[in-house]
Parts: structure tokens; C-alpha cells; sequence
């Protein structure tokens, strides 16, 4: 006998299992973009900074190799976490009328969208590991792991508050501003400024440089930053999609709708 | 006609009714043709490719129209085919319904790329003003259609978001002077367009076979734009 958990969680895979074209998409535009970007790169010599203070001289092509899995991931998971919101946002009010407890969808939602970035996470990895090797693979894996999470979750939240034309617009500009150009170590003078530091993205990014070009873990503060963003976007989006989806008794007189 | 400028506007103000969707098509020209294009060159560079100062701002601009107007496009028919129907059915006609959304698709896109050109302007000024707004329009018109044959054809919304990015990506990378590999891959949908905007953004003209191939572009986009908002509002009995 199945718990409502295991239920909601399964039908929310199944319905992943349904669309292929997602599937194929999820492992496509990750390893299109790596693949595209660290082989065009010129092998031109930058010098950059890693957490610590360490400046070192890599190359561009290493650079790119090094930053472009965690860009990607971002951009992919972000967009996961808009639609697998706005999928709940306008199924699950009806599961929670059945029965269903708020707080069971949003966790089956939440593993649902776990599944969608450890996918992009794998094929990413897997992808940049044909170009690039980094001196540590833990360190490098993990920070790409929270660059997924923190953006999926920052997706969701947009998800859940905004609708699908602000939320796209919303999170691919967060990503394309933070990763693309903010954190971004080719750009510059291979450190992110100061104010870097208050976006998502700059501790998971100053982890993943310092794993990919360095043995040693340098990155305490950059790591706790990181889970702090983690752990409050996780609360965050918890909170407002477990209230979107729960029903008061005037809403469950109401015909659900779209 | 009159009808038809309503349902023009109503399908306007369906997309400008959200505050963040005003800010972003406001805010993401800005950003590229500002911010964006400072790095621009960098990664240019980076990639073996030559674009630089005036080139790479006026290319900017270009790709934020393309990036605004693709996504918007592929929402107008992905999350509207259901009203579109009704309205449809209720005697508007298919026909005239695609029409109202490509009035509407164009008007949104005119509005994104001149946030655009104003902002090029104001930057760094413009050599070639007129080439300059036409191959910014051209970008916009040919994300239109590309986002609306995506639309007809994907219904998910996080899968057609995707392909959005995917031809974006593809496209980016295989622009004029942004890498210095060719063959099958230096092709994108708006290779002409940018040819003209970074000859516009340098002070150059352009020859007339440039021009005849972003005129044939545009117009096969508009075409499959009305065509893939015409598909999906035509009633399945």
C-alpha cells in the first residue's frame, strides 16, 4: 500500500515519463551548449583568482570548460523550476480537494524537480569531462549541484508567484546576468567585483573555480553562502506553494480552475 | 476592422497586464545593449571571432529583440490556442484571429526592438540609423516566427521554453564574427540580419543580396508565424 508521498511523487514522474521530447531536451541543450562553447574557445591565456586570493594563468578554453556546466545547468534547471511550479499551481489544488495534504504535493513536486536537475547535472558532467578535468571532482561536482538547486528553487519561485511569460523572462535574466557575465571569471579581471557577492550565484561559482583549478578546499565561507541560499530558497518556496495549492473553505465551494 | 484592432489590443494588453513582463521588456534590452555588449567583445575574442566596440553594441541590441520576441511569440500561441478556438468559433474566424495575434506579435516586437535602438542610440549613437532599425526589426520578426512554429508544434510549456533557448544558443554561436569556425553551423536564422546590423553599427552599408535575404527571411518568418497561429486556432472538428 502506498503512502500519498509515494503517490503524488510517482504520478508526478510518470507524467515526466510521458513527454519524451522534455527528456531528450534536458540531456540535448546541456551538452549542445558545453559541447558548442568549450570547443570553439580559443586557447588564448587569462589570468583569474580563486577563493583563497590565489591568481593563476589558465586559458580561455580551460575557463570556459571549467564555468560553462554550472551556466548551463542554471539556465536548464531555472526553467524546470517555472514549469514544474506552474504545472502544481494548476494541478494539485485539485489533488489537495481529493485529499492530498498541501504539504505532500509540494514535497512530490520538489522531487520531481530533484530528478529533472540531477538529469542535467549528470549530463553536463559527463559532457564537460570530455573537455575539461578539474583538479577536484568533489569539490567541482558538489558547487554544480548547488548552482542546480539554488536555480531550481529560484525558478520555482518565480514559478509559483509569477506567471509563465515573467517567470521565463525573469529567471533566464537572472542567469545570464549572475553566471553569464557577474560571477563570471573570463570576463575582466578573472575576480568577481564586489558586489557580486549578493547574487545567488557567486558562491557556488567561487567553489566550482576553486575545484576545478585547485586540489584544495579553499571556499569555507563561499560553501556556507551557498547552502544558506539553498536552504532559504527551499523554505521560501515551500511556504508560498504549499499556501498556492492548500484550500481554504471558500475555495474548495469553488470549482477549481485552470 | 474595428473588431479586429479590439481583439489586436486586447491581445496586447493580455501580455503587458503583468508589472514584471513590463520591467523585463523594458529592462532586458537595456541590459544587452549596456551590459551584454561590454563583455561582448571579450567573449568574441575568446571564441576566435572579431567583434568589437560599435559591432558588438549594435549586434546587442539585435539578439534582445530576438531573445524577448521568441519567447513571446511561442507563449501567444502555447498558452492561447484554447481561447483562441472559442474566439474562433464565436465568428471571429481562424484566419482573423491569427491575424489579431501577428498585429499583436508585431506591435509587442516593434515595441522591444525601438527599447532597443533607443538604447543603442543613447550609448554609443548609431552610423547607419535606418539599416540599424531595420535589421533590429528583422531580428524581432524572425524570433516571432521561430517561437510561433515552436508553439504550434510543442505544447509544454518547459519544452518549447527550452527550444526557444536551444535555436537562441545555436544561433548566438554561429553569428558573423563571433567565432572563427564556418560551415553548417555558421548558418542561424538571423545571420543576415546581424551582417546588416554590425555593418550598420560600424558605418559600412550593405550589398543588396544581404538585404534581399533578410527581406526573404522576415517575410517566410511572418509567414509561419500567421500560418502556426492559424493552426492552433482553428477548431479540430
Amino acid at each position: 500500500m502506498l503512502s500519498r508521498s509515494q503517490a503524488a511523487t510517482i504520478m508526478g514522474f510518470r507524467e515526466q515519463l510521458r513527454r519524451p521530447l522534455l527528456l531528450i531536451l534536458l540531456v540535448v541543450v546541456p551538452a549542445y551548449v558545453i559541447t558548442r562553447s568549450i570547443a570553439t574557445t580559443q586557447a588564448t591565456p587569462h589570468l583569474i583568482g580563486l577563493p583563497g586570493g590565489t591568481m593563476i594563468i589558465t586559458t580561455m578554453k580551460a575557463l570556459h570548460g571549467a564555468v560553462m556546466a554550472g551556466t548551463a545547468i542554471a539556465f536548464v534547471a531555472g526553467l524546470c523550476g517555472v514549469f514544474v511550479m506552474q504545472s502544481a499551481l494548476s494541478g494539485d489544488r485539485r489533488l489537495v480537494i481529493a485529499g492530498f495534504h498541501p504539504g505532500e504535493m509540494v514535497l512530490a513536486r520538489l522531487a520531481v524537480l530533484g530528478s529533472d536537475v540531477a538529469l542535467v547535472l549528470g549530463v553536463s558532467l559527463a559532457v564537460t569531462a570530455l573537455y575539461f578535468t578539474p583538479a577536484s571532482w568533489l569539490q567541482f561536482t558538489g558547487a554544480a549541484a548547488l548552482i542546480g538547486v539554488i536555480y531550481g528553487l529560484l525558478g520555482a519561485l518565480c514559478g509559483a508567484v509569477l506567471d509563465k511569460l515573467s517567470a521565463t523572462y525573469l529567471i533566464l535574466f537572472a542567469v545570464m546576468t549572475d553566471l553569464g557575465i557577474v560571477q563570471n571569471p573570463m570576463f575582466g579581471n578573472g575576480t568577481p567585483g564586489r558586489w557580486a557577492v549578493l547574487m545567488p550565484g557567486y558562491g557556488p561559482v567561487r567553489v566550482m573555480v576553486g575545484g576545478a583549478y585547485s586540489p584544495h578546499f579553499d571556499a569555507g565561507g563561499e560553501l556556507l553562502l551557498s547552502l544558506a541560499w539553498a536552504a532559504a530558497l527551499g523554505i521560501g518556496v515551500y511556504i508560498v506553494l504549499r499556501r498556492a495549492v492548500a484550500v481554504t473553505s471558500s475555495s474548495a465551494r469553488a470549482p477549481a480552475s485552470e | 476592422m474595428s473588431a479586429l484592432a479590439f481583439v489586436s489590443g486586447s491581445f496586447v494588453r493580455e501580455h503587458l497586464r503583468t508589472p514584471v513582463t513590463m520591467v523585463m521588456l523594458a529592462a532586458i534590452p537595456v541590459f544587452f545593449v549596456l551590459i551584454f555588449a561590454s563583455v561582448l567583445g571579450q567573449f568574441a575574442g575568446a571564441l576566435g571571432g572579431t567583434l568589437a566596440g560599435g559591432a558588438a553594441s549594435a549586434i546587442s541590441a539585435g539578439w534582445a529583440a530576438a531573445f524577448l520576441c521568441g519567447s513571446l511569440a511561442f507563449f501567444q500561441v502555447s498558452s492561447s490556442r484554447g481561447a483562441d478556438r472559442r474566439l474562433a468559433s464565436a465568428g471571429m474566424g481562424a484566419g482573423r484571429v491569427a491575424l489579431a495575434r501577428i498585429t499583436a506579435a508585431v506591435a509587442l516586437g516593434v515595441a522591444v526592438s525601438a527599447t532597443a535602438y533607443l538604447t543603442l542610440w543613447a550609448r554609443s549613437g548609431i552610423a547607419h540609423p535606418a539599416h540599424a532599425a531595420a535589421a533590429i526589426l528583422a531580428f524581432a520578426f524572425i524570433y516571432i516566427g521561430i517561437g510561433a512554429l515552436i508553439g504550434a508544434f510543442v505544447s509544454g510549456a518547459l519544452e518549447g521554453s527550452l527550444l526557444v533557448v536551444l535555436v537562441f544558443s545555436v544561433d548566438v554561436f554561429s553569428g558573423p564574427a563571433m567565432t572563427s569556425t564556418g560551415g553548417l553551423l555558421a548558418y542561424g536564422p538571423t545571420r543576415d540580419a546581424a551582417k546588416l546590423l554590425i555593418a550598420a553599427g560600424t558605418g559600412q552599408g550593405s550589398p543588396g543580396g544581404e538585404w534581399a535575404a533578410v527581406t526573404a527571411t522576415v517575410a517566410a518568418a511572418l509567414a509561419a508565424a500567421f500560418g502556426a497561429f492559424w493552426l492552433a486556432a482553428r477548431s479540430r472538428t
